[in-house]
């Protein structure tokens, strides 16, 4: 279904930004972020599918406002929040 | 599930109905294009989003769409866009 | 050209965060990692080897290596071309940080330019390229790529000729895109590791040309 993370060829963006010697990531929460993902799949907590998934449900407005990996670290305590994994979130 | 599409093959995508997880960009739905390589058999996104214990595997192709039948006549001239697409996203057309 | 939004979040810093500043964000991995080590899903430690381990592997140089090679060996590059994962094997990169893919090499050439994209999310070959640049993750990069890649690509300082094919590839599957530049001319007599030094991360995405 077409939601909001669907952006092929969706009129009205501009300049690409680019910034030059750009760091790998800009901090190390991030990273931490992406390895956690990572981890979390090699353990077979969620695929990656299932992972994606939650990134296109969030709200349209949480999706378009936050960072990119903001967007990741939403979606991981959302599935977390649905498979149950923790009994109580922080 | 055996692929039904071969090389050269003229194709739509239609995608799947259902209102969940899937890998067809919206850009590409309906268009046509041409099966332009065979990627052998994987399980669909689609299900694997929903957590299926046994997502269905299917053949997976790349398919090619010229820019014009994609964007329409003010496209870039000389521009075609390619997708990994399932099995059950495809149609045969002629 | 004007925008309706902008849609270009892709810091973590900016004060338009949904969640504040990075600090609180820190906060939030840090007490989601710890819950899961409470849990016995990770063990302590796991989430810090998994980043090291990502950042020591997982280089540009990787990708690099292997278009000097297909530069310098045309039976490599022939197998390449074939089969991305064989040859591969035969520089004996270390991909045991990441998780193995279908790799689909494309060459660019005098005929045809190709230029990798996700639109449907941020898809690419980080084993090879590294962590994939803001730019790259952009709404406005994943919206204007499969729409009119010769304009990004003149934004980029990239001049592709008319006569020249634009293919771009929307890496919608488990397909990941390695794009082999262009030699650059007048570089026959060097060895390939002064070859790999031309080769950028933005020309392995198609988005620049080798140096």
């Amino acid at each position: 279904m077409s939601g909001v993370h669907d952006v092929g060829g969706k009129p009205g963006y501009g300049v690409i930004e680019r910034e030059a010697n750009e760091p790998p990531f800009h901090h190390e929460w991030e990273l931490r972020v992406f390895a956690l993902n990572r981890t979390l799949l090699a353990a077979g907590v969620y695929n990656l599918d299932e992972f994606r998934r939650a990134v296109e449900r969030l709200p349209e407005e949480v999706y378009e406002r936050a960072s990119y990996y903001e967007r990741w670290l939403l979606a991981i305590e959302e599935l977390l929040r649905k498979k149950s994994a923790l009994k109580a979130l922080p | 599930m055996s692929a039904r599409f071969v090389v050269g093959d003229r194709v739509t995508a239609p995608g799947l109905d259902g209102s969940g997880h899937t890998r067809l960009p919206g850009y590409l739905r309906d268009r046509r294009g041409i099966v332009i390589a065979l990627r052998g058999s994987v399980p669909l996104a689609d299900d694997r989003a929903e957590g299926a214990a046994s997502p269905r595997i299917e053949a997976l192709y790349t398919v090619a769409f010229e820019g014009r039948d994609v964007w329409g006549d003010a496209c870039e001239p000389g521009v075609s866009v390619h997708a990994d697409l399932w099995d059950s996203y495809l149609e045969k057309t002629t | 050209m004007t925008k309706p939004h902008d849609h270009e979040h892709d810091h973590g810093d900016h004060d338009h965060s949904l969640h504040g500043a990075s600090a609180s964000m820190s906060g939030r991995v840090d007490a989601l990692v710890t819950a899961f080590e409470r849990e016995g899903v990770l063990h302590e430690g796991d989430v810090d080897r998994a980043a090291q381990a990502f950042m020591r592997g997982a280089r540009p140089e990787n990708g690099a290596r292997v278009v000097a090679r297909a530069w310098s060996d045309a039976g490599f590059r022939a197998r390449l071309l074939e089969d991305a994962n064989a040859a591969l094997d035969e520089l004996a990169i270390d991909m045991s940080h990441w998780v193995r893919v279908k790799l689909v090499a494309l060459a660019n050439t005098r005929d045809v330019h190709n230029l990798v994209v996700c639109t449907l999310c941020s898809c690419y070959p980080v084993g090879l390229l590294g962590p994939s640049p803001a730019w790259y993750k952009s709404d406005a990069y994943r919206a204007r790529a499969v729409r009119e890649p010769r304009r990004v690509l003149a934004e980029f300082g990239v001049r592709i000729p008319e006569e020249t094919a634009i293919r771009v590839w929307d890496s919608t599957a488990e397909l990941r895109y390695l794009v082999i530049p262009m030699r650059p001319d007048g570089t026959d007599e060097e060895s390939e590791d002064e070859l790999a030094r031309r080769v950028t991360r933005d020309a392995m995405i198609g988005a620049a040309l080798a140096r």
